[in-house]
């Protein structure tokens, strides 16, 4: 992989914006909202400010209790949403943070929001493990009173959550199908064998993005060869990449989903003494970076740990009824999608500081 | 037994007889035995004596709740929300209580419980349902489950399989199967009815405390007090003798799986109206915390002994341990430390009393 | 003589709720047979685990080749030279013969075994037993309990021993084998190894005791009796506190009026037994007799249909029984008391009640719901009529002698009303005064109108108790006829005929 040429792929590139608060549109109207949404934002401390990087926000203001709960940090980029979560309300004096122990069991996480609604939190930021399944309790917070900032993996009620924050994962499949689509295009790749390499099958999230890479895909004529599924582990990725080298003797593009399955996906590759293929990563770990930068690795798409970070942060500001100071708006949105945008050896610079540690 | 020789003096012998009545002798130990056993012996036995351990244990846990989180623990909410929690494995556990008290042990109770809910939740079922009446989903939800119990049991009783071997592969198929049909994706459940009734209240209560409590009371009874709970306890016991004594082993070793299938099947729906969803997601690991729960409630491993009751404390340990550390916002790995630590302590404690109780012999 | 070998003096064991040694005194000297003898729960069994290392006693003293020492494991008991052979056996299975002898104390060096050198030992060991015919290399599982006991004696030899305990080591072999026993003990006389011999046989006790020492409820009653001038009658008497005068219960005269209740036509099972034609009449007691392996317990499991008939029938009340079908037997009202009474009888940790009406729960449910009231009471009630002690029926079984255990199995068949019952080794471990209880009760059993078949592998309780004896040898019946016809010198020929001359 090492030899292959990097042109510069502007069109793409152009698109990326700040990575945080990119496409943000209210979604449903305010048939039932909770009642501190009607009330005006707080100016306090100067929430409606015109002035840069919404610092007016960052100043305390009467000290809110938010609950926090995700899945169990079972691999790198769910250790950094989690500490990412935390280390962002430990930088907020007036947030006391709960944080509830991470699980994979929907039936625990439901019992730890309810515990979060008999303590009477000012918010709850929630990463649920299925989104489906914690929307019963979610809506029941609402009712309650406390607004819910859901993360990551989406409610299947609009009811159920006050803002909404995901990484788009349907954008991300897009991202990896059109960039597959120009590497085909600028290497005159004459009947492609294109491959992937998913991630846990059953989540809507790899669904997601599998469809948007066939999208893209198909939108230049080609579709994915050969398919494999692997568990986010390294395990897993080095299991799943060995049976797909196995499967295919010959590859010119292999999209994984997940940069923590890519280090043993990675290793399968090493392995096998295969390299006559451009990898093109998923997530943005601080590996798959440094493999661009090594040139071993042709590009990742990112898929940013910061999410519940943010979350900390919306859901401080909705407790403390503030807006988001670069919107004129002045309540914080309803729905924030994150970008997802393609990592090369052009910009790897630009993102180094977001790269988690698998 | 031919004597030859009339009595004589034993020559050269120390012979002390006393003219004992043997009668008298014997019965009068065992007049003492008795008054022991009104006492300590008794008590001990008594399945507040034997699941002693589990209570003190239980009672800690709570006395460190109280003290580290004070009121947000001492709070009836809280205590309905470890309940509530505590409901869906506690079914299981039931249901795996009678199982292993028979000499077996399923690993498939986790998928079982996900094949139910995906199933009770298809869109076909769930058409069918809103014609009729949410009920429907119950009975679906139930009926895979015994239809799984029924596979286990036939493949174990009749096919000559290990129970660990025909559960694992039961494990492996009823979660492959409901990815199938669910396509593994999330199942919304769109029949409110159902969710409305089971996850929500009934005289202030939770109407899932209250399947469960129905589910315990039925699992005391049918153990203790028919005849169904005594061939279970035989089976496990001693499997020969039940045989040799006229009991179908056969037939009861499948029946005990099909009782443990009806429960993963209620769990099943009681999770499909919690989450409101059908998912070949849930219930992950619930086999490995219904056996802790079974073992450390003080049924034996092997079989042939075990109380209903103590299922139910150590069901509650669990979830009361989970809530503890919530409240604390002590993390996960803490708590699988404690989980292990707890396990131990609760063992050595009931083979402690065991012994105490069995050793006067 | 002068120091003993060793010498035990005031010895108290007590478990809560009961004192199982209560100041027992035993010496044996080196190279005697000194045999232990004593009612089941007289405390033989506890004795030996103390002399085993296995219980620690709360007081008294046990002095070795005169020093004072204190066995606190098996292994210590072991390096002290005290082996012990017990009647369960302590042998796995899916091991070697060689390998089980050297269990624990493996021939090896860095941890691989010695293979060559452990079975050619093994085999040496065999040889010195007279067994030479058992081969170091077979898995242990497939010889037979009597081999399996040669093996554990060969066990005991492998460690330099100086004291080998034996408990019960009689029950499992047959006449031949016993002799070849009994040759293997002198053999161990004479080179100096003292033997604890202990069994409910006291002809045994005669022919190759030395001393006898007897307990009774814990206290050792009587040491240093002549093996073989003390009368029977002084020994039962030690041992039970009155004198037993008659063991076997008077025959009623019947001329074969009782109408015909069990009957079995041609039946055959595989290659254990074949061509085998009787009939048992209401209140006849019918006896069979054999080596072991000569078919006598297949007969019973598969009159039972706890294994299958390959030819022929099996007819109770004039209909005919499914075959291999338990379920079957039990419904026409056939009970079995089982060969193994506790792996194959008994509920151990179940309450007396419960295993009394294992078989018949049925008659007190309604709706699968046990009415415990009244089963308690039918069963307190067998229990009694039985004198199962202790009395009560809530204690487990486990804490019952062998004795009142086997009685717990007679009464549930008694609570079942059944109109056959098959008996197999019914006074296994059963002391001598529960014996004559038992078959006081079996033949009051007969006398209600059941048809009885024994099968016992003890000669004369076969012809003591029986109406009519059967004689097999090799899976085939040699001889029928009464009991009284035949003797027990006869019987004997009949069984060993063909066999090694």
């Amino acid at each position: 992989m090492s030899v292959r040429t990097n042109r510069p792929r502007r069109r793409l590139l152009t698109s990326m914006a700040a990575v945080f608060a990119a496409g943000a549109f209210v979604v449903g109207c305010t048939s039932n909202e909770p009642e501190e949404e009607d009330q005006p934002a707080a100016a306090e401390t100067g929430g409606g400010d015109d002035g840069d990087g919404g610092s007016g926000n960052d100043e305390p203001g009467e000290t809110v209790v938010i609950g926090f709960s995700g899945p169990e940090a079972d691999h790198g980029w769910l250790a950094a949403v989690n500490d990412s979560a935390i280390a962002e309300a430990e930088s907020y004096e007036d947030v006391e943070l709960r944080t509830a122990e991470g699980t994979n069991d929907a039936n625990l996480q439901i019992s730890q929001i309810e515990t979060f609604i008999n303590e009477g939190v000012d918010a709850i930021v929630l990463l649920p493990t299925d989104g489906a399944q914690l929307t019963e309790v979610a809506i029941r917070a609402m009712e309650a009173g406390i607004p819910v900032v859901n993360v990551d993996r989406e409610f299947s009620s609009p009811f159920a959550a006050r803002a909404t924050i995901l990484g788009d994962n349907h954008g991300m499949g897009i991202s990896a199908g059109t960039y597959a689509c120009q590497l085909i295009e600028e290497n005159g790749i004459a009947d492609p064998v294109i491959a992937e390499i998913a991630g846990i099958d059953s989540l809507p999230l790899t669904q997601d993005r599998s469809r948007g890479f066939a999208e893209a895909l198909e939108a230049c004529g080609q579709e994915v060869d050969n398919r494999v599924a692997a568990e986010f582990t390294v395990e897993s990725g080095e299991e799943q990449a060995a049976n797909l080298l196995q499967a295919a003797p010959q590859i010119d593009i292999i999209w994984n989903h997940d940069d923590d399955q890519g280090v043993g996906v990675k290793q399968a590759f090493d392995n096998a003494g295969r390299d006559e293929f451009f990898f093109i990563g998923g997530a943005g770990s601080a590996n798959a970076m440094q493999w661009i930068q090594d040139g071993e690795m042709e590009a990742t798409i990112l898929y940013p740990p910061t999410q519940a970070a943010d979350g900390i942060r919306l859901a401080r500001l909705i407790a403390q009824n503030k807006g988001m100071s670069d919107l004129v708006q002045v309540e914080v949105p309803r729905r924030i999608v994150l970008n997802a945008p393609v990592v090369n050896a052009d910009n790897v610079e630009d993102y180094l500081h977001l790269g988690f540690e698998s | 037994m031919s004597d030859q020789t009339p009595a004589s003096p034993p020559a050269g012998a120390t012979a002390t007889t006393p003219p004992a009545d043997e009668h008298r002798r014997i019965e009068a130990a065992a007049a003492e035995e008795g008054e022991t056993r009104s006492g300590f012996v008794r008590f001990m036995s008594s399945p507040f004596g034997r699941n002693l351990g589990l209570i003190l244990a239980l009672l800690v846990l709570c006395a460190v709740g109280a003290f580290t989180a004070g009121d947000r623990f001492v709070d009836t909410d809280n205590m309905v929300t470890i309940l509530r929690f505590a409901s869906i494995i506690g079914v299981v556990s039931i249901g795996m209580t009678f199982v292993i008290i028979g000499g077996g042990i399923d690993l498939s109770v986790g998928a079982i419980v996900a094949l139910s809910s995906v199933w009770a939740t298809t869109l076909a079922t769930q058409t069918m349902a809103e014609d009729t009446h949410w009920l429907l989903m119950v009975f679906v939800a139930c009926a895979v489950g015994v239809g799984c119990g029924l596979v286990n049991g036939i493949l174990i009783a009749y096919g000559g399989m290990a129970p660990f071997i025909a559960t694992l592969a039961m494990f492996a198929a009823a979660r492959g199967l409901a990815e199938i049909i669910s396509e593994k994706r999330t199942q919304l459940v769109d029949v409110r009815g159902l969710v409305d009734t089971i996850n929500g209240e009934f005289l202030g209560i939770p109407v899932l405390v209250w399947i469960f409590a129905a589910v315990s009371t039925i699992g005391w009874v049918l153990l203790n007090r028919t005849t169904f709970g005594r061939r279970t306890i035989a089976v496990g016991g001693n499997a020969t003798a039940a045989r040799l004594a006229g009991i179908a082993v056969k037939r009861h070793t499948v029946l005990l799986y099909v009782v443990l299938g009806l429960a993963c099947g209620i769990a099943g729906i009681m999770l499909t109206a919690r989450t409101g969803t059908g998912s070949g997601t849930h219930g992950q690991l619930y086999e490995l915390d219904a056996i802790a729960a079974v073992v450390i409630g003080g049924t034996l491993l092997t079989g042939g002994r075990g109380t209903i009751v103590g299922t139910i404390i150590g069901v509650l340990i669990f979830t009361t341990l989970t809530n503890v550390f919530t409240l604390n916002n002590l993390d996960s790995s803490t708590q699988a430390v404690a989980k292990g630590a707890i396990i131990v302590i609760a063992v050595l404690l009931q083979q402690r009393v065991s012994v105490r109780s069995a050793d006067s012999s | 003589m002068s120091d003993p070998l060793l010498q035990m003096s005031g010895i108290v064991k007590a478990f809560p709720g009961v004192r199982a040694l209560d100041g027992v005194d035993l010496e044996v000297r080196a190279g005697e047979v000194h045999c232990l003898l004593g009612q089941n729960g007289a405390g033989k069994s506890t004795l030996i685990k103390v002399l085993s290392g296995a219980h620690q006693p709360d007081e008294g003293e046990i002095r070795w080749q005169g020093e004072e020492i204190r066995l606190t494991t098996p292994l210590s008991a072991m390096k002290h030279g005290i082996a012990t052979i017990y009647q369960e056996l302590d042998l796995v299975d899916g091991l070697t013969v060689a390998e089980n002898i050297y269990l624990g104390h493996e021939l090896s060096s860095a941890g691989f075994a010695h293979r060559g050198e452990t079975q050619k030992q093994a085999a040496a060991l065999l040889a010195r037993l007279g067994h030479s015919e058992i081969s170091p290399r077979r898995e242990l599982g497939t010889l037979s309990a009597a081999g399996k006991q040669v093996v554990s004696m060969a066990r005991a030899l492998s460690h330099d021993v100086k004291l080998i305990i034996m408990d019960e080591p009689s029950a499992v072999l047959d006449q031949e084998e016993v002799a070849r026993l009994f040759k293997v003990i002198r053999d161990l006389q004479s080179e100096g190894v003292a033997v604890v011999y202990i069994s409910h046989r006291l002809e045994e006790i005669r022919q190759v005791g030395d001393r006898v020492t007897v307990l009774k409820d814990g206290r050792t009653v009587a040491t240093g009796l002549p093996a073989r001038d003390t009368p029977t009658r002084e020994l039962t008497r030690l041992m039970t506190g009155r004198d037993i005068e008659y063991v076997f219960p008077p025959r009623v005269s019947r001329d074969g009026d009782g109408t015909v209740v069990l009957s079995v036509e041609n039946l055959a099972s595989g290659r254990a037994f074949s061509g085998v034609d009787f009939e048992v009449r209401a209140g006849e007691i019918v006896g069979l007799a054999g080596l072991v392996g000569s078919g006598r317990s297949e007969i019973l499991e598969t009159i039972y249909g706890a294994r299958r008939a390959t030819a022929g029938t099996v007819t109770v009340d004039g209909k005919q029984l499914r075959n291999g079908r338990v379920r079957a037997a039990v419904g026409a009202g056939v009970g079995l008391c089982p060969e193994e009474r506790k792996s194959q009888g008994l509920l151990l940790d179940e309450a007396v009640y419960r295993n009394v009406s294992l078989a018949t729960m049925g008659r007190f449910s309604r709706g699968g719901f046990i009415n415990r009231g009244s089963e308690k009471r039918a069963a307190s009630e067998h229990v009694k009529s039985l004198d199962v002690r202790p009395t009560g029926v809530e204690r487990a079984v486990r804490t019952l002698s062998g004795g009142n255990q086997q009685k717990v199995v007679l009464a549930r068949w008694l609570l079942r009303e059944c109109r056959v019952l098959l008996l197999d080794e019914p006074t296994r471990g059963v002391d001598v005064g529960a014996r004559s209880e038992i078959y006081a009760l079996v033949r009051r059993l007969a006398d209600e109108g059941v048809a009885v078949v024994l099968v016992s592998s003890e000669v004369p309780e076969v012809l003591g108790l029986a109406d009519r004896v059967l004689v097999l040898r090799e899976g085939v019946v040699v001889h029928t006829g009464p009991a009284d016809d035949i003797d027990e010198h006869r019987v004997l020929d009949l069984v060993m005929e063909g066999s090694a001359a």
